[in-house]
């Protein structure tokens, strides 16, 4: 997959910045996985700063007895960014800014790349927004998404917001999508007022970076995935249709379809009614990460937004689905409750296919059997019901019509009776009747 | 890792590396080493000789006490 190679790619200039070397020269790293790589750079960092530390210590020390503006003009003539970079995390926080204040923007940029930041974490922390704004602005220019990514996490609020100011939303989705921690981006995204989110979004689709967006998407909140999916379902065809073919293009269905999940109804239905996902293979990928994701509840929940031609195609992709599957299917529908939109696209089915269902629902525990029942009774699915019921026979449907008579009461199969007459499902009403 | 190249990054790592790096051939753990090596190398080289040219840089006032922090 492109996103996994391109994060072992990622990985390798880290390294290679570690140990001062070009990322073509560790090209043989390329078939490791990327968090082994990280493993081995967390490794080598320690080696590093293990192998001069009492030098780099005892320099820290004195750095003490000079003044800070002749600190830094050592540290700028004499020591140059990577060593500044080590000493950097040595020195006392405070010490270390007064230091910065006083280093000309391109060094400081230069060292930033060069930093490990958690162990300069306190002394980034300390450092005035107006300083990151110069610093990051450097850093954009010279397309220094890692080093700016691993910035992310250890800027105060205020320096976080002058950083975002600085850079434009190509760099900040480029930025984003190599982040060192990825659980800072529910935070990043929360800086973003809603116009800047709704530019980022246009962008994505204008400068094909969505495989940067949907990594986003993937790794903030629930409410957040909602929020972003909400303002991408409220821009023009062009940036959804854009982003449909992206996923198409790059298998990025497993990162769409849980944003279908947390957007808004509204949303949801436009999203749906998108001409671009109606199509065969468009469904047929769909239907593919559901099944390899376990994403089918949100499946489910976009099945009654299709129009009929797009759910007969999705049905005609069920054919094939064998039972474990289909009891996937069935219980994401329990737990979700979804079962309104599971009924109705059961009865699309070809036959073989809603005899599997109509058994495996017989074949459900007592508590699944009730909520089933509490959908149909509310949602009115008796005709649905019903038509399963028919396509069992024999004992099976004895036992599962006793199940319901007893599970149910009296309305509710006098109801499912009823609605088995109307559609000639002779045998279903006599069973129920007897049962 | 029983293989030269493996024996070889373990020295320089001062441990055992991550399992994922038992897929490298031993040439390729062998040039790992040899480029961790020469990192360290390097950085030594730098520090040494930056130590050296700070004491140039620093008021000769200052230079002895700083001196002292630095190489006791």
């Amino acid at each position: 997959m492109p996103g996994s190679q391109l994060n072992v790619d990622v990985e390798i200039l880290k390294l290679a910045r570690v140990v001062d070397c070009e990322a073509s020269d560790l090209g043989y790293l390329r078939h490791v996985d990327p968090q082994e790589i990280r493993d081995l750079r967390e490794q080598v960092t320690v080696l590093m700063f293990d192998a001069d530390r009492q030098m780099l210590q005892r320099v820290a020390s004195s750095a003490k007895l000079i003044p800070t503006k002749l600190a830094a003009l050592v540290g700028e003539r004499a020591f140059g960014p990577l060593l500044c970079a080590r000493l950097t995390g040595l020195l006392e926080p405070s010490r270390a800014v007064d230091v910065a204040a006083r280093l000309p923007t391109p060094f400081l940029a230069d060292l930033a790349v060069l930093l490990d930041t958690r162990r300069a974490s306190r002394a980034i922390a300390e450092i005035p927004p107006k300083q990151i704004g110069e610093i990051t602005k450097v850093l954009a220019e010279n397309e220094e998404f890692i080093a700016m990514g691993g910035f992310v996490g250890h800027l105060s609020e205020a320096a976080l917001r002058a950083a975002i100011a600085v850079v434009s939303d190509e760099t900040l989705l480029r930025t984003a999508y190599v982040i060192e921690n990825k659980s800072n981006l529910g935070a990043l995204v929360a800086t973003l007022p809603r116009t800047r989110l709704e530019s980022i979004i246009a962008t994505a689709n204008e400068s094909n970076l969505w495989i940067e967006a949907l990594d986003v998407l993937r790794h903030v909140s629930e409410a957040q995935r909602g929020e972003l999916g909400d303002i991408a379902a409220g821009q023009a065809d062009e940036v959804l249709n854009g982003m449909v073919r992206a996923a198409q293009r790059e298998l990025l269905w497993e990162d769409v379809l849980p944003v279908t999940r947390a957007m808004s109804d509204d949303s949801r239905a436009r999203f749906a009614a998108l001409k671009s996902i109606h199509t065969r293979p468009v469904l047929a990928s769909i239907v593919d990460a559901a099944s390899r994701h376990a994403l089918w509840p949100e499946l489910l929940q976009l099945l009654p937004l299709l129009p009929a031609a797009a759910r007969r195609r999705v049905a005609a992709l069920g054919t094939g689905f064998g039972r474990p599957v289909l009891a996937q299917i069935v219980g994401a529908a329990h737990e979700r409750g979804l079962w309104g939109p599971l009924m109705q696209f059961a009865t699309e089915l070809e036959k073989r296919t809603q005899v599997l269902i109509a058994k495996l629902l017989a074949a459900v525990d007592d508590d699944v059997l009730d909520g089933l029942l509490d959908a149909t009774w509310e949602e009115r699915l008796e005709p649905e019901l019903a038509q399963l019921c028919s396509l069992l026979a024999g004992t099976e449907l004895r036992k599962f019509a006793g199940r319901l008579v007893k599970r149910g009461g009296d309305e509710f199969v006098a109801a499912l009776r009823a609605s088995a007459k109307e559609q000639d499902l002779v045998a279903v009403s006599k069973v129920l009747a007897s049962a | 890792m029983s293989t030269k190249g493996a024996r070889a990054l373990e020295d320089e790592l001062g441990g055992r590396p991550p399992d994922g790096l038992k897929a490298l051939s031993d040439s390729d753990l062998r040039a790992f080493a040899g480029v961790l090596h020469e990192a360290r190398k390097r950085q030594s080289a730098a520090l040494e000789s930056a130590v050296e040219q700070s004491l140039e840089i620093v008021p000769r006032m200052v230079r002895g006490p700083v001196r002292k922090v630095l190489f006791g």
